[in-house]
């Protein structure tokens, strides 16, 4: 497939049982390599518009990839264009992060040759390499942290390769050095392997320094989308957050400083 | 760093299916040891020309070992086998540890049918009366399951949820079998009880040789499924987002749990306590890579029901003890100290 096709998102809508929680959502064409944050208050609609787009949650509307259509399409082969990234992984589960990270190696028709897990176990450690836990590799899942299972759950995303990468709260429960090491090797990957990257975040200096675009929800629509700049301004924090909020330009791009609830 | 990790991931690759070697020889030194006790005691040289040098012994130690130890032996195997890997694939597909044949009321249900065939002749027409019990069983075994996944899918009940859920399957179908004891006439009673016994000692060749077929064709399937299920216990989405179709994983691991236990079940009546600790001994001691832990699951429920069909004829010398009653006796102290040396794995 042309490596150059961006992915467009027009008129999804999702809900649980009879009530609608995205409404009509639709953004402008994503090029490949483009980082795009999707921010918003509590239950406005974040995860369930991430999980529609994974083909996870029924959802109308839709989604293309190039020409292609990947609303509907069967999952085995949704998988190959498109990963999901849930928040967290399972503490209490019996596998090492190589295993979890091979795990996601081995879907579709499985060859268990020698040849083949050679194979497949030197791509699984250079994502873990990139993410920087290779001291963790040969540790259960049950023996890290929540931050070290994060970075576990993002190497199991990564090592896919897929085209579109979604991403729910990447760094929520990371420390500042990760959080930075993290987003920077987002963007590094998502630039070098024309990689969509569309994710969810809560920390809005986060999302201004790192992302191409934001978009700000607000009851599952879309408030306003464009650069950092552009969409984050503080009436706009106000209107969605309810909250007072401080908005200068600086040298690693916007800083923003909460003042108080309004 | 990058080497070391390598290394051992292949180290710990090759240490599991030496595991697997060894619990594979345990498994014939139990049918080993199962075959040479019993009421007259068979020396072990003798067992081996039993099996594979016959015309060496006289004709009553053959008689014992080929009519009456043997399938016994053999059905030990098979049942710990077929239950265990049955307990291993729920525990997965349900996501839930408590998750058994036993505990969530499969087996209750797989006797119910047992016991519709039994006593009120009630099967599906047409079929052989070989055939009528374990159809019976695996077709109650097919509804309980999938009114267990039809509840963990909807998500209104939790993991609790569904224990209770297969608790009150338990109680129902439990008391369903009194009711059909109650109308039942002697001779169909006491068929009856061996069932709730749970009890090896009316092993037939036939018998053993529908389940040997059954767990046969099921490993394959079971085995293909393995990197699904390992997904699988990294939460659904994921497994869905990697490309696996969890609805059908579901299906046909509820089609395996149901033919396994069903049948099982139906030859040698409840036996607990096999399916919920066979795959959480193979869990300890292997992780839960499935494509080591379900055959792993596989071969320590069969030695768990090997070592207590032995243990059945030992405790009380001349008397041969329901080996339900065993599994339990066994199992318990076994599982008591994997737990406390690995607290982290279940």
């Amino acid at each position: 497939m042309d490596d150059q096709a961006p992915l467009t998102i027009a008129g999804i809508r999702a809900g649980y049982r009879k009530v609608t929680v995205v409404e009509d959502f639709t953004l402008a064409p994503i090029a490949p390599g483009e980082v795009v944050s999707l921010l918003g208050p509590n239950a406005a609609g974040k995860t369930t518009i991430l999980r529609s787009l994974a083909g996870l949650h029924k959802a109308s509307g839709s989604v293309q990839l190039g020409t292609r259509e990947l609303m509907g399409m069967p999952l085995a082969e949704h998988a190959r264009y498109v990963t999901y990234m849930p928040q967290t992984l399972p503490d209490r589960v019996g596998l090492t992060v190589t295993e979890a990270v091979m795990s996601a190696l081995r879907a579709g028709p499985a060859d268990d040759s020698a040849a083949n897990t050679r194979h497949l176990l030197d791509t699984a450690m250079e994502v873990i390499e990139q993410v920087g836990i290779t001291h963790l590799a040969s540790r259960e899942l049950g023996q890290l942290s929540g931050g070290q299972r994060q970075l576990a759950s993002l190497a199991q995303a990564l090592v896919r390769q897929p085209r579109v990468l979604l991403l729910d709260e990447p760094i929520s429960a990371l420390d500042l050095h990760y959080q930075l090491k993290v987003m920077k090797l987002i963007r590094q990957i998502a630039s070098h392997d024309a990689m969509t990257v569309i994710m969810v975040l809560h920390d809005l200096s986060m999302a201004a320094r790192w992302s191409d675009r934001v978009v700000l929800l607000a009851d599952g629509r879309v408030e306003v989308e464009g650069t950092p700049e552009e969409a984050l301004t503080a009436q706009r924090l106000a209107k969605v957050y309810q909250v007072s909020a401080a908005v200068t330009r600086g040298e690693h791009g916007l800083s923003i400083a909460i003042h108080d609830t309004i | 760093m990058r080497a070391e990790a390598i290394d051992s991931y292949l180290r710990t690759a090759r240490r599991r299916a030496i595991i697997l070697v060894v619990l594979l020889l345990a498994c014939c030194i139990g049918l080993a040891l199962d075959i040479s006790t019993g009421p007259s005691f068979l020396p072990l040289d003798q067992v081996w020309d039993g099996l594979f040098r016959p015309e060496q012994l006289d004709i009553p130690a053959q008689v014992i070992i080929r009519d009456v130890r043997l399938p016994i032996a053999l059905m030990a195997l098979l049942v710990g086998a077929a239950l265990s890997l049955a307990g291993a694939e729920m525990q997965t597909i349900l996501d839930n540890p408590l998750a058994s044949p036993f505990t969530l009321g499969v087996s209750s249900a797989a006797s119910f049918g047992a016991a519709l065939g039994i006593v009120l002749g009630i099967g599906i027409p047409g079929l052989s009366p070989d055939w009528i019990v374990p159809v019976n069983a695996f077709l109650c075994a097919f509804g309980s399951v999938v009114l267990l996944e039809a509840l963990a899918r909807s998500r209104a009940a939790g993991t609790q949820g569904i224990v209770l859920f297969g608790i009150a399957l338990v109680f129902t179908f439990n008391a369903l079998v009194a009711l059909i004891q109650f109308v039942a006439s002697q001779e169909a009673l006491s068929q009856l009880v061996f069932w709730t016994m749970g009890s090896l000692s009316r092993a037939t060749w036939s018998n053993v040789a529908i389940l040997a077929v059954i767990v046969a064709a099921v490993i394959p399937f079971s085995m293909r499924a393995a990197n699904a299920m390992t997904a699988m216990r990294l939460g659904e989405d994921r497994a869905r987002t990697f490309g696996f179709d969890v609805r059908r994983l579901r299906m046909f691991s509820l089609l395996r749990i149901s033919a396994l236990a069903g049948t099982s079940v139906a030859f040698v009546g409840t036996i607990g306590f096999v399916g919920l600790v066979g795959p959480h001994i193979a869990r300890l001691m292997l992780g839960e890579d499935h494509r080591f832990l379900l055959p792993a699951s596989l071969l320590c429920g069969a030695l768990l029901m090997s070592l207590a069909s032995v243990a059945s004829k030992l405790i009380v010398p001349g008397v041969l003890l329901p080996a339900g009653i065993v599994t339990a006796m066994i199992g318990v102290p076994v599982f008591l100290i994997l737990i406390l040396r690995r607290p982290d794995r279940v």
